[in-house]
């Protein structure tokens, strides 16, 4: 009652099993013949020894072969005995006629048991040891039997019956039950041939799967092949690697059986418990990670999970098991209700192997799990503010509980969700709810709150020793760190010398805090998981050292190749602990792009997407898709940008709180700018602007980039005064809302109007604040386009700061260089070209090329960009100096491009029919 | 109208017909319907007017102005006289003598064994039932034998395939009559293939509608009134029967009782029809109707333990321990291992207090069936009491997966949850409870104090739910008051008054008296005065002089303000100064 689960363990004698005894009893006969009769050599009867052993590791599998499976591998093993050994086995069974005999059979196996006290083993005597392997199993059977009422007996008798005689007439190649099916189904279509009943013909198609007269064939399990395999291979040697072919087993079968057809096998459910709980986990596992895409079917799982409580329905594992199923198949009715169904029956006491047993569960349950998967499948269905009422009340249930495991998820699980609804939208909703926890910190901010969530989970995870939880807890705390940056009020200043957390090298540290994890989970493996679900070889790769990639890019390269071993063993990892590590890598990807590395970040999205997209939830897989198309925009230019947009959209659109529409909205703006197309890109500002504020609430990040895009546009309309309004107002915003790296951006936003507008002076203490923004908050990339809009700026005071100005952009041209996206490339050489040619001591017709070289690489760069503004200056820079050169030719060249692209900024409407 | 007269002769015959064929409680069934038929008054005994004299007394106190007032059955509706069936033959053969008494001892596969070479369609029939029966007799041993770790086994009926494929083999030669196809019906849902079921025993039942076990299996499989219009029934009385059962299954009790008081026409004692029309009574609250039926009931018929489990229930609800002991003592008696003797046993030993001691009946009534839904629920509710709420939670999951519309056990689930502190968590279960029975207040009433429990504070959500109650009648009156003291919370003064004024006449109404009135006084007094209607006020403040205590001299204050406010004092003093 209660939902326990009764004492599990229970081995019961399976037909299977008696065959394993026999061939047991011919490896080790009672007589103590050096080598027993049908053997004719050691090696033989070693390799018949081995494959024993594999059998018994198997026997806790789930699905058991078939008789006709097992005289198959007998037949690879055993060589040119294999005829005698299965005779031996058949006739063994068909002797078999009465329960009586049965008996018999087990009081003769007793006798090859060697006595547990003969101490004087003989040199050449083989002796089944009862403490060895085999003896085990061995005296595991007897046992078994011994504990079997007659009816028990009798069930045996009749299916070892079954068991042989689907073994013979498979063979036959007749089946007369399969013919009665024939004629049976006939009957039914005639049947329905009277009635006209529309929809019989499904539910027959169902009822012909589930009678169980379908001879139901079962896939062997690869375990056994390889070892086959392996025997075959190398004899000789199979001693030596006999135990890694035995672990290797067991993961594979472990494997296999997921693969398995999901029918119901009738004799299925005479296994014991712990075998259905360990398979069901792997279920869970495989839905998790194949469930959001649509290549794996949940219906045929579906089916399977409906039919299982029919048979065994103490087993309320399954109905979070279909819980899991709908939610990733998006059947929010279907989803709740299994949910609900499983906590009243289990009482959350069952199946939760992370949480350990505490003396009180049983008398209360364990009903805050519950509501903390309420939450989350709330959260995950869109239900923001429901979620966060029943996680509430989730914390005040597990305090009130003292059930600490639970409330450090359910804090983190809160603070997840805190930080995925936005800024604006949370605060009304934590405002009226009732909490313990939230209302103490009803005076914070929502960032605040999700800092103190977060900490407080961490406290209480570490102390529980959830490696789990901490890995992704320390994952959670780098993100908010990078996301919401500490400015410490002291030592602000661009000499302190100080680090944020921002910085990549501390997001990683912070990361690794959370990567023991990788290391030590198998020492939280509990009963429930499956014996070898973690492969050696898998742990071994680990063993190596993985440093942070700071160290170098090279190091980055050979970490990866040992993931990709790690992946082809990636069947063992639990589906979250390789999402844990995916996103961390997803993590890091981020925190280069703040500091500006490109070249990083790209290499940690596509460690992330080759390596992890396949056991990735569809979101993060959604964000690496949108950094690399970002990066291809950056990089590559629009063009190829779009094409892999057009990927992606197929891909993700469907996924809920889909990205891709925002990334698209911003990569249209982005090229309406650079084409001159002001009125789409206005138009693409107030498409993101209106999708920043949701019915939901206001989602301030968002709004905070459509207002930066709309100064952009107001910038490139040349309408000065509107657009510092805007950025003014912006950066009002985003000082109000704490929104650190917004301000360094919108500072050298309106330093850039200053710039346009003619008004150097105005703008230089704009771009030195955010230039010392940048350096406290280790913005690296945006720390060089500020310094090089300074430096545009001192020239702009002048031609006899050009020195200066070059000076400065000679300081940050490595950064822009090798981390600049190709417009800030552009700008960078076009500028040093306007620098030397306004710097009078400079000489064209001596120095040519410097000039000359940087206007071509310049141009070619913002071709790719269709950036016309800036190409026609290159061009126009470029035309002067030919003109100067007295290279008539190339002038004309460099002029016609000039007019073309000065022609193209002008018109921009035959562009924009090319991106509708 | 069915005449008397035809209705007696068809069900004589076909209790003959049905116990040829071992349908026992089919034959029972009719047997009951033949007695319950007004008495014929060319043949009557002393002792069958004895009888029957002693119901139709009682009887006439509630029903006479019913019988007279229940609408006959529209023209349109005809009765299709269905033709009684030939015997196909009129000597048995000696081996069907032989394998009936087989099967009167209980030896089913003997019996099906004795009759393997038959061709009369008796003997047919006869030997698939009795292996239906054998089959299911294993059934029932082999899955104690194999309950393996995770509490089934997967016992089935292993005669189920071959049945099947033989019946419907009869079927398509056509050599098979209406029992077969309900055999064939009963085969078809075992084996979940529903829609072919229903069809086999629409089939069986419009050829021979006698027949009350295939009626009752039909019943089970239409769980939607959907289901129930599309069947294609033809006329006949038991049709009617049918309905007023399927009714009642589908919460339909109106229309059920409807048909109930159209059969009583014809079969003014039946025990059958007053133990429905009782069942449907009890399900519209109508306890003490119910009770005096079921006194009638078994006083008719005293060795009945069919149904009086929900006697047992009325009894509990009205607290009458003695009689419950009573009816718990004879029915033990009577047969001591029926679900529903358990039932009753169980539920004296609730009212008693003794917790323990129930559920072990209530355990003991689901060992004998296992789908015995009100046990489930009573089950739940003692281990409510005993506050083992796991128990509880798990007993109610039960009873609502057996049954999904038991608001019953969604409403317990509701509580049990809201025992244990999770408000939020219990509201689903209280939803689910009113989509089943929308019209009840009491549910409403606890969906709404769900709203307000601390955890929650959901006032608005609260008040909603309370004028839903207040719309339902609530009969115990919380609603009312709670409504305007949940407005006075939220000072909304105006409101708060409609709401108290509304209690004050439910209680006139009513004639209660008690703090709630004397609130409603206070508040109502309170009120007018400050809105300076001065009248009402005074109204209700010389109400509340009525009674003694600290309302008495609150009212007299009061009734100084006014009249100081009256006498043209300055009323801007009286403004600063509320009383």
């Amino acid at each position: 009652m209660a939902g326990l689960t009764r004492t599990a363990g229970a081995f019961a004698v399976t037909p299977h099993k008696i065959s394993v005894c026999i061939l047991l009893q011919i490896y080790a006969p009672s007589a103590q013949m050096s080598l027993p009769f049908p053997f004719s050599s050691v090696s033989q009867h070693n390799r018949l020894g081995l494959y024993l052993l594999s059998l018994t590791k198997c026997c806790d599998d789930i699905y058991e072969p078939k008789l006709e499976e097992l005289i198959n591998q007998l037949r690879d093993v055993g060589e040119e005995m294999d005829a005698w050994l299965t005779d031996h086995l058949t006739n063994r069974f068909s002797s078999l006629a009465s329960p009586d005999d049965l008996l018999n059979f087990f009081n003769d196996m007793r006798g090859i048991l060697g006595s547990p006290d003969s101490g004087v083993v003989q040199d050449d005597q083989i002796i089944l040891d009862p403490n060895s392997n085999l003896g085990m199993f061995f005296r595991r059977c007897i046992l078994a039997f011994n504990l079997l009422s007659f009816e028990g007996v009798c069930h045996l008798f009749s299916s070892i019956e079954d068991y042989c005689k689907e073994a013979h007439s498979s063979s036959a190649q007749f089946d007369a039950s399969n013919n009665d099916l024939e004629s049976l189904t006939h009957y039914d279509q005639m049947d329905m041939e009277i009635y006209a009943i529309d929809k019989a013909t499904e539910e027959l198609e169902l009822q012909k799967n589930v009678s169980g007269s379908v001879p139901f064939h079962l896939h062997t399990p690869e375990a056994i092949f390889k070892v086959i395999e392996g025997l075959r291979v190398s004899p000789k040697e199979s001693s030596r690697t006999s135990k890694k072919i035995t672990e290797t087993t067991l993961v594979a079968s472990a494997s296999s059986s997921t693969v398995v057809d999901t029918l119901v096998d009738e004799s299925l459910f005479l296994r014991t418990n712990l075998q259905i709980q360990g398979f069901l986990m792997e279920q869970a596992d495989a839905i998790e990670t194949h469930g959001s895409s649509s290549s794996f079917s949940s219906s045929s799982i579906e089916s399977f999970l409906e039919q299982l409580p029919n048979l065994a329905p103490e087993l309320h594992h399954v109905h979070f098991l279909r819980y899991l199923n709908k939610l990733h198949s998006d059947d929010y009715f279907a989803a709740l209700d299994n949910l609900l169904r499983y906590f009243d029956y289990s009482a959350g006491t069952e199946g939760f192997d992370l949480v350990p047993p505490s003396a009180d569960c049983s008398m209360y349950g364990r009903y805050e799990i519950a509501l903390l998967c309420l939450g989350m499948m709330h959260f995950r269905f869109g239900h923001p503010n429901l979620a966060l009422e029943v996680l509430t009340e989730a914390v005040r249930v597990s305090q009130q509980l003292s059930n600490d495991t639970c409330l450090a998820y359910t804090l983190a699980a809160m603070s997840n969700l805190l930080s995925e609804m936005g800024i604006a939208s949370t605060s009304s909703v934590l405002g009226s709810s009732y909490s313990p926890v939230t209302s103490t910190a009803s005076s914070l901010s929502v960032q605040q709150r999700v800092y103190i969530l977060l900490k407080e989970s961490l406290r209480r995870a570490d102390s529980l020793k959830l490696r789990r939880l901490v890995a992704s807890n320390h994952l959670a705390m780098a993100k908010f760190e990078l996301m919401h940056v500490q400015r410490p009020l002291l030592s602000f200043g661009p000499k302190a010398s100080m680090r944020h957390k921002t910085c990549p090298v501390s997001v990683c540290k912070e990361i690794r805090l959370g990567a023991h994890l990788i290391s030590d989970f198998s020492s939280e493996s509990s009963p429930m998981t499956v014996d070898g679900s973690l492969s050696s070889a898998w742990l071994k790769d680990l063993q190596k050292p993985w440093g942070p990639p700071v160290v170098s890019q090279d190091s980055g390269s050979r970490k990866s190749s040992t993931y990709f071993q790690l992946c082809d063993h990636s069947v063992s990892i639990p589906g979250s602990v390789s999402q844990l590590i995916g996103a961390s890598y997803l993590l890091r990807a981020t925190s280069w792009e703040f500091y500006g590395s490109a070249p990083m970040a790209r290499m940690n999205t596509l460690v992330y997407a080759t390596l992890f997209g396949d056991s990735s939830s569809s979101s993060d897989g959604e964000l690496a898709y949108l950094k690399l198309i970002q990066h291809l925009a950056l990089y590559k230019g629009h063009k190829d940008a779009f094409a892999a947009l057009k990927i992606a959209e197929e891909k993700f659109l469907t996924v809920s709180k889909s990205k891709i529409l925002l990334l698209k909205l911003q990569l249209l703006h982005e090229r309406a700018l650079h084409c001159g197309n002001l009125k789409l890109a206005q138009r693409m500002c107030n498409e993101l602007g209106g999708l920043a504020s949701t019915a939901m609430g206001v989602d301030m990040e968002l709004k905070v980039e459509a207002s930066l895009r709309e100064a952009r546009t107001l910038l490139a309309a040349k309408q000065y005064s509107q657009a510092s309004n805007v950025a003014h107002y912006l950066f009002c915003t985003c000082h109000k809302f704490n929104l650190q790296i917004e301000k360094a951006s919108v500072l050298l936003l309106l330093a850039e109007i200053h710039k346009k507008s003619g008004n150097s002076v105005l703008g230089l203490p704009y771009a030195l604040a955010s230039i010392s923004f940048c350096q406290s908050f280790n913005l690296d990339l945006l720390r060089a386009s500020a310094t090089l809009t300074l430096a545009e700026l001192w020239l702009g005071l002048g031609s006899n700061h050009a020195k200066r100005a070059l000076d400065l952009l000679h300081g940050t041209f490595p950064m822009i260089l090798g981390h600049g996206g190709l417009e800030l490339r552009a700008r960078a050489y076009i500028f040093e070209a306007n620098c030397y040619l306004s710097d009078p001591n400079f000489s064209v017709s001596t120095d040519s090329d410097t000039v000359l070289d940087s206007l071509r690489q310049a141009s070619d760069e913002l071709e790719a960009l269709e950036y016309h503004e800036l190409a026609a200056e290159a061009s126009y820079l470029m035309a002067m100096v030919y003109d100067k050169l007295g290279r008539v030719e190339e002038r004309e060249e460099a002029a016609a491009l000039f007019k073309k692209h000065i022609i193209a900024l002008e018109n921009p409407q035959d562009v924009e029919q090319n991106m509708a | 109208m069915v005449s008397k007269e035809s209705c007696r002769n068809e069900i004589r015959a076909a209790i003959r017909q049905l116990s040829d064929r071992c349908l026992y409680s089919a034959a029972k069934w009719a047997g009951e319907q033949l007695v319950g038929i007004e008495q014929d008054p060319s043949n009557f005994t002393p002792s069958n007017t004895r009888f029957q004299r002693g119901s139709s007394s009682i009887r006439r106190r509630f029903s006479t102005n019913e019988s007279i007032s229940t609408p006959q059955p529209s023209v349109g509706f005809s009765q299709a006289a269905t033709p009684l069936p030939e015997e196909d033959e009129t000597i048995d053969g000696d081996l069907y003598l032989l394998a009936k008494s087989y099967f009167d001892c209980r030896e089913y596969r003997r019996a099906s064994h004795v009759l393997r070479d038959q061709t009369s369609k008796k003997s047919v029939f006869l030997h698939f039932y009795a292996l239906y029966l054998a089959g299911e007799k294993r059934k029932e041993e082999e899955m104690i034998e194999l309950e393996g770790p995770l509490g089934k086994s997967n016992a089935i009926n292993r005669e189920l395939v071959s049945l099947e494929r033989d019946l419907s083999a009869l079927r398509r030669t056509g050599a098979i009559d209406s029992f077969g196809l309900y055999l064939y019906g009963v085969v078809l849902k075992e084996k979940g293939n529903e829609t072919l079921a229903i069809a086999s025993l629409v089939e069986s039942v419009n050829s021979y509608p006698w027949n009350w076990s295939a009626w009752s299996e039909l019943q089970s499989l239409c769980t939607s009134i959907e289901t129930l219009d599309r069947l294609n029934l033809n006329n006949h009385w038991m049709k009617d029967f049918f309905l007023g059962y399927a009714y009642q299954e589908l919460r339909m009790h109106t229309e059920s009782l409807a048909k109930y008081d159209y059969l009583q026409g014809i079969f003014s004692f039946s025990n059958y029809i007053q133990a429905q029309t009782a069942k449907a009574q009890y399900s519209l609250r109508e306890f003490d109707q119910v009770e005096i039926m079921f006194e009638e009931l078994l006083r008719n018929d005293p060795y009945r333990v069919e149904d009086m489990d929900l006697y047992s229930n009325v009894l509990y609800a009205k607290e009458a321990c003695a009689a419950l002991s009573y009816l718990a003592h004879k029915v033990f008696l009577t047969d001591k291992y029926r679900p529903e003797s358990c039932c009753i046993i169980g539920n004296y030993y609730s009212l008693k207090g003794q917790h323990e001691k129930a559920v072990m009946y209530f355990r003991r009534a689901l060992k004998l069936n296992k789908k015995y839904l009100s046990a489930w629920t009573l089950m739940g509710h003692e281990y409510v009491e005993m506050k083992n709420t796991p128990a509880a939670i798990d007993a109610y999951r039960r009873a609502v997966d057996i049954n999904p519309s038991d608001y019953r056990a969604w409403y317990g689930l509701g509580q049990a949850y809201e025992m244990m502190g999770m408000p939020f968590y219990a509201l689903h279960y209280f939803r689910k409870s009113i989509f089943f029975l929308p019209n009840d207040s009491r549910l409403w009433i606890a969906m709404a104090k769900c709203y307000q429990t601390e955890q929650l504070y959901m006032l608005e959500e609260a008040i909603k739910c309370y004028k839903r109650a207040v719309n339902c009648t609530d009969t115990e009156g919380i609603a009312l008051n709670q409504l305007a003291k949940l407005h006075q919370k939220l000072g909304r003064n105006e409101e708060a008054a409609y709401y108290f004024e509304k209690d004050l006449e439910r209680m006139d109404a009513e004639g209660l008296e008690g703090p709630n009135m004397f609130e409603a006084l206070v508040f109502l007094a309170t009120h007018f005065k400050n809105h300076k209607k001065f009248e009402e006020a005074e109204v209700y403040c010389t109400r509340l002089l009525d009674y003694s205590g600290p309302e008495k001299e609150k009212a007299k204050s009061l009734l100084r303000g006014i009249r100081m406010a009256q006498t043209g004092f300055p009323s801007m003093d009286l403004e600063h100064f509320p009383i």
